[in-house]
This record gives structure tokens, C-alpha cells and sequence, in this order.
């Protein structure tokens, strides 16, 4: 999936001077620094939390007990489809709106305005800052007391009394998606106006003069071409908030009554605050064979697209 | 530009006049199409760029206000009283200091440490076919995409069995979890891009294969090393999640200290706390700008968030 087109052939770049080690050694003794790694803080540690989740074990203590299905039965019996659902929520709301956000910015910036390029590169800025800055930003917008939303809707009339959008159950994820939403519009912006720089100019002129409308010419021209990009765009993403911690986690830390409970939070929470890391591997086990899905579709649609 | 289209075919006088009426009907239609999605196109940008925009007007409003003016309610969306004292503020709380001073050095370091290593391990991808090179480029893509809670939740326990919570070497080595598939992703591509001819021409004159790579290659390689080090300290230093859990006050980086200075049980002193996101905002955009040129192609390339 690189934009340089990578070159097929082997390349012919023998040892003529002495060298005792064949290409493919040579090669391989490059890649042994980063496989050392990876297995020590890679794979090492995700192949144990597969093993952890079938003990009882405090995450503070050195001993454990085997206890079988225990730990996945607590989930399955419990929580996990609420904590799917709300994941899904999520991962569907902050892939979604953004995408519709960036792409229709994208379109528009395609469109041979002047300004663009210094459009594109001010709209980057709420991609481009730390995302702990991000969820503060917004903490400070739906603010209970001093919130500028609370603010503007109040002076506009639309509610009549503030609303602590983060504290409330029916609110909290909403808000939680708007934040997402405004950390990754940029990002889907700058991916689809690349997709759409190359689609010719030429091709909209003449279904223009053929008598294609703007959506027809949409549909006919625009979408085959950004097609591809949009597609690892949105699946990237979906498996990006699938696994998305840190903006829930700032805002609401889950809550307010679990209600933005999703996997990441829920196995942190339960490592973390409550120690018990055969619980919280186990449903992280749960989440990984769903995430694995994902990524088997992913890799499946960048190998069609070329040497990935 | 139309005028191509609209050119008769030599013929006949009746011939020639058709064909350029309907070249005047499309040129009106195209002149209309273009008059709408300029409208079109304006009011995306107006109403996305709210949306977009005002929040960051918010984040520098709100860090040049007083807090007498900050916790007002109505807020005043026009501070009247510009101040920069929660800024001053900042220079003068010791223990922020020491959270940026921990930032740069563990986000630097991981940059550091993910170029080499990946330096290798993208030229091998590159430049070499052998077995399992595709199943090694696969792990590397998808190790992207495991869950860091789950990760950071084993991490822990291996950091603690060694001893090694509350380091700089925890930070570093959690980090370069996810710096390090992204810069052999990107260095990969950009090695994609040397011709294989110049290493011919290597070896044919006699240089050995760690000659060709150190001193032929990596030279032409720098300005995208450089590159994908600028997107791993970024991460490094955008990192909340591995921060948080694995160091305590004295280790910890500037995101996960910034919540434990300013997300109190109390109050938060929110124009201070939007002045110190600026403030750690800085170089992550300083860094952009630098790599506006890199941005798509690296992002296409190994798929940077």
C-alpha cells in the first residue's frame, strides 16, 4: 500500500568481496534487531495475557490459580454485551461522522478554491495536537458550569438550564463521539483529498458536458477513484476506536454509570483499579478475537492492493 | 476550456453551427454546475470549519483570560481583560518542568531507538526477497492494531517482575511498540524509492553490503529517517495511556502529568490548564509543519495515525 510503486524483481545485490553470508542471511541478521524487540514487548506480552486470562491472579501479587473458564464466564454472564454494544456505539459513531465531516471538507477543498492548501493545513491543527490536549479542550467546552455549549445554546434559547453533557447517562457518549469526531475529521480530509487529487479534471468536464448532474458525476467519476482510499481509511479507523482508550478514558473514565464502558476502558479499569488481571485479560482476549477479525479483513484488502 | 470539445469537424456551414450552439449550451451549463458547487463548496467549508475552528478559538481564548473571566457564566466569547500570566504561571510550577524535561527525553529516545532499528529492518523488506519476509511485514502491520490496553496491561506485569516501573527505559520500550511498526513502514517505502541500480553499482565497485547501506543508502534515506523520527517522537510525545500506568510524579510525561497537575477533585484552573495544552501543543505542531510534505505519503505508506 505505499505510494512508490516498490519494485518486483529481487534485487541483484550481490556480495562480490568476500562476504560469508548468502543475501537472504544478510537480510535476515538486518531484521534481528527489531524481531528481538518485538517479541520481548510485542509478542511476548500479548501471547502471556492469552494465558493469564484462565487464572486468578492480583495484578500486585506475584502467585496465581488456574481457574479454567471463570474469568471468561464473569463476562459472558455479565457485562460484555453491554460493554460491545457501547463499544460499537462508539466505533461506528467516530468512524462515521468524521468520515462524512472529512470527506465532504475534502470535496469542498477539491473543488479549486482559492486558499486551499492553507485551508487544508489550518484544519489539520485538532488532528495535529496531543489528544490529551484535545479531551481537555472539550472537558472545558461541555463543561456543567462554565461551559461555552451550555453558553451559546442557553442564549440561543435552544435548552433552558445547563445540561452536564459528561455526567449524564443519555449524553455522555454523544459527547464522547464529538470529540473523536473532531480529533479525526482532519486526518480523513487529508487521506480522501489525496484519494481525490488524482481523479482527473478532465473526467468531471466531460460528464459535465455530457449532462451529468453533481451527483451523477459524484457517483459515476468522484466515488470510483477515492473508492479504495476510503475504504482503509474507514476500516482503519473502525479498528483505531475499536480500540480507542485514551479520549473515553480522559472525558468520562467510562462513566457516568458505565454508560461509555468499552472494551479498552473496562480492561483497564479492571487491571488497574481492580488488580484483578485474570479478568481483565480475559476480556481482552474476547476483544482481541473480534479485533483479529478486523484486522484479517484489513490485511486482506491492502494485499489485493499491491505489494503490502 | 472547452473550447477543445466544442470544435467542429470540418463539414458543412449548417454542421459547424450546431455543433458550436451546443458548445455554447454546455459552456452555460458548466458555468452553472461551477456557480453551484462553489456554493456548495463555501458552505461545507463554513459550517465544518466552525466546527473545526471555534474550539480552538475557545483553547486560546480561554488560556488568555483571566479566570475571573474564564468562570463566568454565560461565558464571555470575547475575553475582555487579555492576560498572559497563566502562561507566566507555567515557567514558575517546578514539577511541570520536570514533566517536559521527561517528555523530551523519552519521546526523543524512542525516536532515536525506532529509526535504527526499523532503518534495518525497512532496507531488509526493501531491498531483499526471502522466506517469511511477507509474514514478518504482516506481523509488523497488524502488531499496529493489537489492543495497547490489553498490551499495557502485560507490559505492566513484565516491567514489574524486572524492576523496571518508573523508568525511562518502561516508557521508551512501551512506546516504541507502536513507533517502531510505523517507522519500518515508512522507511520501507522510502527505501522503495532508491533504485536498485545505485546498489548494483555498489557492489560492482567493490563495496560490501554494510558499505552500500551506511554510507550509500542511508545518506539518501536521511531527509525520510528524519522524517518518520519526527512522527515517532510526535507519538511519543502525544502517548497518554503507557505514561500514565507505567510512572509515577517522578517519570511521568507531560499528558498523563497535565491531568494529574490540573484534573483535580477540586475546581480545575481551566485558563492555566488551556495554557499549558497550548504550551505542550507546540512542538507537535512545530514538527507538522516540517512534515506537511512527508504526511500523505507516510500516512498511505504505513498507515500513521
Amino acid at each position: 500500500m505505499s505510494t512508490a510503486a516498490p519494485p518486483r524483481k529481487a534485487a541483484p545485490h550481490r556480495e562480490r568481496t568476500g562476504g560469508r553470508l548468502s543475501n537472504g542471511a544478510f537480510a535476515l541478521l538486518l531484521t534481528a534487531p527489531g524481531i528481538a524487540l518485538f517479541a520481548t514487548i510485542i509478542i511476548y506480552p500479548l501471547v502471556s495475557a492469552l494465558f493469564t486470562g484462565f487464572f486468578k491472579q492480583d495484578l500486585r501479587l506475584p502467585g496465581r490459580e488456574f481457574v479454567g473458564l471463570d474469568n471468561f464466564a464473569y463476562w459472558l454472564d455479565g457485562d460484555f454485551l453491554t460493554i460491545l454494544k457501547q463499544t460499537l456505539v462508539f466505533t461506528v459513531g467516530a468512524t462515521l461522522v468524521p468520515f462524512v465531516l472529512g470527506f465532504a471538507l475534502a470535496l469542498a477543498l477539491n473543488s479549486g478554491l482559492k486558499g486551499s492548501g492553507f485551508m487544508r493545513g489550518l484544519f489539520l491543527f485538532p488532528w495535529v495536537i496531543p489528544g490529551v490536549v484535545v479531551s481537555f479542550l472539550w472537558m472545558w467546552i461541555f463543561n456543567a458550569n462554565y461551559g461555552v455549549l451550555n453558553g451559546i445554546l442557553m442564549d440561543t434559547g435552544i435548552i433552558d438550564e445547563s445540561v452536564s453533557w459528561l455526567g449524564r447517562p443519555g449524553t455522555a457518549m454523544l459527547a464522547v463521539i464529538i470529540t473523536k469526531t473532531w480529533a479525526s475529521f482532519p486526518w480523513m480530509m487529508v487521506m480522501l483529498l489525496a484519494g481525490l487529487q488524482t481523479v482527473p479534471k478532465e473526467l468531471h468536464e466531460a460528464a459535465s458536458i455530457d449532462g451529468a448532474g453533481a451527483i451523477r458525476r459524484f457517483f459515476a467519476v468522484t466515488w470510483p477513484q477515492v473508492r479504495g482510499v476510503a475504504s482503509i481509511v474507514l476500516l482503519l479507523e473502525f479498528i483505531w476506536n475499536f480500540q480507542h482508550f485514551d479520549t473515553i478514558y480522559v472525558l468520562t473514565g467510562g462513566g457516568p454509570a458505565g454508560a461509555t464502558e468499552t472494551f479498552a476502558t473496562a480492561v483497564y479499569q479492571t487491571a488497574f483499579k481492580g488488580f484483578d488481571i485474570g479478568r481483565a485479560t480475559a476480556l481482552g482476549g474476547l476483544w482481541m478475537l473480534l479485533l483479529l477479525l478486523l484486522v484479517a479483513v484489513y490485511l486482506r484488502i491492502t494485499e489485493r492492493k499491491g505489494d503490502a | 476550456m472547452t473550447s477543445t470539445t466544442s470544435t467542429p469537424l470540418s463539414g458543412t456551414g449548417r454542421l459547424k453551427q450546431s455543433a458550436t450552439s451546443a458548445g455554447n449550451t454546455s459552456r452555460r451549463r458548466i458555468r452553472k454546475d461551477l456557480l453551484r458547487s462553489r456554493i456548495a463548496a463555501w458552505t461545507a467549508i463554513l459550517v465544518i470549519g466552525a466546527f473545526g475552528l471555534l474550539p480552538v478559538y475557545w483553547l486560546l481564548a480561554t488560556a488568555l483570560s483571566s479566570p475571573e473571566d474564564a468562570f463566568q457564566f454565560p461565558p464571555k466569547l470575547i475575553p475582555t481583560h487579555i492576560t498572559f500570566s497563566n502562561f507566566t504561571a507555567l515557567a514558575d510550577n517546578d514539577q511541570l518542568i520536570k514533566y517536559m524535561i521527561n517528555s523530551l527525553v523519552v519521546a526523543s529516545i524512542t525516536a532515536v531507538l525506532s529509526v535504527v532499528v526499523a532503518t534495518y529492518m525497512g532496507y531488509s523488506f526493501s531491498k531483499f526477497r526471502y522466506r517469511g519476509r511477507r509474514s514478518l511485514m504482516h506481523m509488523v502491520l497488524a502488531s499496529q492494531m493489537f489492543p495497547q490496553a490489553l498490551l499495557l496491561v502485560t507490559l505492566y506485569a513484565v516491567f514489574s517482575s524486572f524492576g523496571l516501573l518508573n523508568t525511562y527505559t518502561a516508557l521508551v520500550l512501551s512506546f516504541t511498540t507502536f513507533t517502531m511498526p510505523l517507522c519500518v513502514w515508512m522507511l520501507k517505502g522510502i527505501f522503495d524509492t532508491i533504485p536498485d541500480a545505485l546498489l548494483e553499482a555498489a557492489s560492482i565497485d567493490g563495496a560490501s553490503r554494510w558499505r552500500t547501506l551506511h554510507s550509500i543508502v542511508a545518506p539518501l534515506a536521511a531527509p525520510g529517517m528524519i522524517a518518520a523520527g519526527l512522527f515517532a517522537f510526535v507519538r511519543g510525545w502525544n502517548d497518554f495511556i503507557f505514561a500514565v500506568t507505567l510512572a509515577d510524579k517522578e517519570k511521568q510525561t507531560l499528558p498523563p502529568g497535565l491531568v494529574s497537575t490540573y484534573i483535580g477533585e477540586f475546581q480545575a484552573a481551566w485558563p492555566e490548564l488551556m495554557a499549558a495544552s497550548l504550551v505542550v501543543s507546540i512542538p507537535v505542531v512545530v514538527a507538522f509543519m516540517f512534515l506537511q510534505r512527508y504526511l500523505v505519503g507516510g500516512m498511505t505508506a504505513g498507515s500513521v495515525k
